[in-house]
């Protein structure tokens, strides 16, 4: 790092911990940490023994103690997933994904996008089981369904629970969050997605995130995509992604069920996008924190958190 | 000259929201393990579900008076032709078209079909993996590979609509494959197969598979298509009986020598 920036990242840490924050002179200095999940697959309790590397993992009533501890500790947290919550053990056989939503508002989930395999049911099924979770009785708001390259208008009643984006707003960081979805061709049976049409996720990316940006004037641009991490014989993926549209910060990614250690670094033209995907069936949870300073992403903060019982 | 140290401070202080810095943030993967404990609120809702869920094992679907085995050394696979035969038929209705090809493979099935009485469990057992039932597109000189690449590594994956003959010595053998009504495959043919996801992707290494063309993943896994397949038997009030032997036709000596790796094609 430049001498003169590192002075000024230090001097920009001193301003924000010795000078009140006002809201009246905008944003100041904000702190937001995004939480994690894809592809959960109906994984309501850990794997059991037998599956390898990852036996013994996952399980919601441990993800929900896990978020609680994280929340009370660092504040600004929004939980997020990148879709195919549906289908994989008996539970969504027996509950069809009513038991997944419900746990997930009460987990405390901000917004999730939606998968392939969210539509196995077909739409109709999908739409009782986003009900019954916006029904439950619970001190957690009900949380978003955001996607914005499925046209739903032959489909109102999912019409009406899908948002194309949402804007969140923590103290100094205004976070704007958006999904995409991959194509229904050779993954979801045209009888599950009657009504739905499927757009190009970039084209369809391009004005949400104009307008987050100008219109909403976020600090922080989130794509829940369920596009997958590296598709090769697909249009498009994750790593494409930030190339074809630029502004966003993080992609929170599904669908190819990619176990990555750390988020990927893309290049686009204003910057760089953190991509990230943590594997499936809530083996992992993600973790990534983002300073941000007058508007600008600006630097780390959070230590590596060690996860004690 | 040296600046004052007031005048650096004010330098920076003004240099701030102009300053252009390079974005980086801090993530990690944080492992959901038994170190964290269940929240007792989420845990409340699952224990009695799970509960339900277990006694769910314990219904019965279907008898199977003589059961139905995977198969010792140099015997067919008979539970793996039965698998098999279920993803042909039931992945006919999704697409809409005649299956004339299935295949699976025998390590994916963990237990055997005891005979007696059937119940949930004994499927669970059987496929405990979530794989899916996926229907492609292949040639029938890429079917005929595909029986190829099978036989080579495992001595035959189980598979349904075809009958495979090989004769001769390890060292002189003849690999004939055709329709299961003995009719010829024509090799330029193209016909739908039903496999799983694991084997489309690469699994168990039966390469031609991942040249699958117009790939469709039904959504349904193969755990719960063998569940509806007994379960359908059992309301019919019919048995589960282990489908007709004679698929495969492999001499002992070219079997020892495919273990033995050194069998060539």
């Amino acid at each position: 790092m430049e001498r003169r920036t590192f002075l000024a990242s230090l001097s920009a840490a001193a301003v924000a911990s010795q000078v009140p924050m006002k809201a009246a002179e905008g944003p100041a200095a904000g702190r937001i940490t995004l939480l994690h999940t894809n592809d959960t697959h109906s994984r309501i309790e850990p794997f059991g023994p037998g599956n390898g590397a990852i036996s013994g993992k996952g399980g919601m009533a441990r993800r929900a103690t896990l978020v609680k501890q994280l929340r009370s500790q660092l504040g600004p947290v929004l939980l997020l997933d990148a879709g195919d919550t549906f289908q994989g053990t008996p539970y969504f056989n027996r509950y069809k994904g009513r038991l997944d939503y419900q746990l997930m508002r009460m987990v405390g989930y901000d917004a999730t996008t939606l998968g392939n395999h969210d539509f196995d049911n077909g739409v109709e099924m999908l739409v009782e089981a986003m009900a019954s979770m916006e029904k439950l009785q619970h001190r957690n708001p009900p949380f978003a369904f955001l996607n914005c390259n499925f046209d739903c208008k032959g489909a109102p009643e999912l019409a009406k629970r899908i948002r194309p984006y949402m804007v969140r707003e923590f103290p100094g960081v205004k976070v704007g969050i958006t999904g995409v979805g991959v194509a229904f061709a050779g993954l979801v049976a045209p009888k599950n997605h009657e009504g739905i049409v499927w757009r190009d996720p970039y084209e369809s990316l391009k004005p949400v995130v104009k307008r987050l940006r100008e219109v909403e004037k976020v600090d922080l641009v989130v794509v829940l995509s369920h596009l997958g991490y590296d598709v090769k014989d697909a249009a498009h993926d994750d790593l494409r992604l930030p190339g074809q549209v630029a502004g966003i910060d993080a992609i929170v990614g599904g669908h190819s069920h990619t176990f990555l250690d750390a988020p990927v670094k893309v290049k686009q033209a204003q910057g760089e996008t953190l991509v990230f995907q943590v594997g499936f069936g809530g083996v992992n949870l993600g973790r990534m924190d983002f300073t941000l300073a007058r508007g600008e992403v600006r630097a780390a903060s959070g230590a590596a958190m060690p996860v004690v019982g | 000259m040296k600046p004052s140290p007031a005048s650096v401070l004010l330098a920076l202080l003004l240099a701030v929201p102009v300053t252009a810095q390079p974005p980086s943030v801090k993530a990690e993967v944080i492992p959901v393990t038994e170190t964290i404990p269940d929240d007792p609120e989420i845990q409340k809702i699952i224990a009695p579900l799970a509960e339900e869920i277990r006694a769910s094992f314990g219904q019965p679907l279907v008898q199977a008076p003589q059961g139905v085995f995977r198969g010792r050394r140099g015997e067919e696979n008979l539970l793996g032709y039965w698998v098999s035969d279920v993803m042909r038929h039931a992945a006919q209705p999704l697409v809409g078209a005649p299956v004339r090809f299935a295949i699976t493979n025998a390590g994916g099935l963990r237990a055997n079909l005891r005979p007696g009485q059937l119940k949930v469990g004994d499927i669970f057992e059987l496929m405990p993996f979530e794989n899916e039932l996926i229907v492609i597109e292949l040639t029938g000189a890429e079917v005929i590979q595909v029986v190829k690449e099978g036989l080579l590594r495992r001595g035959g994956e189980p598979c349904s609509g075809v009958k495979v003959k090989v004769e001769g010595t390890p060292q002189q053998a003849v690999l004939t494959v055709t329709w299961e009504d003995g009719s010829p495959i024509d090799p330029a043919a193209v016909v739908k197969v039903a496999t799983t996801d694991y084997l489309y992707g690469g699994g168990d290494s039966i390469p031609t598979l991942k040249k699958g063309r117009r790939p469709f993943t039904t959504g349904v896994t193969l755990r719960q298509m063998l569940l509806d397949q007994c379960a359908a038997l059992g309301k019919a009030g019919k048995d589960l009986l282990p489908p007709a032997p004679g698929r495969y036709t492999v001499p002992v000596p070219i079997l020892e020598a495919i273990r033995d790796k050194t069998f060539k094609l």
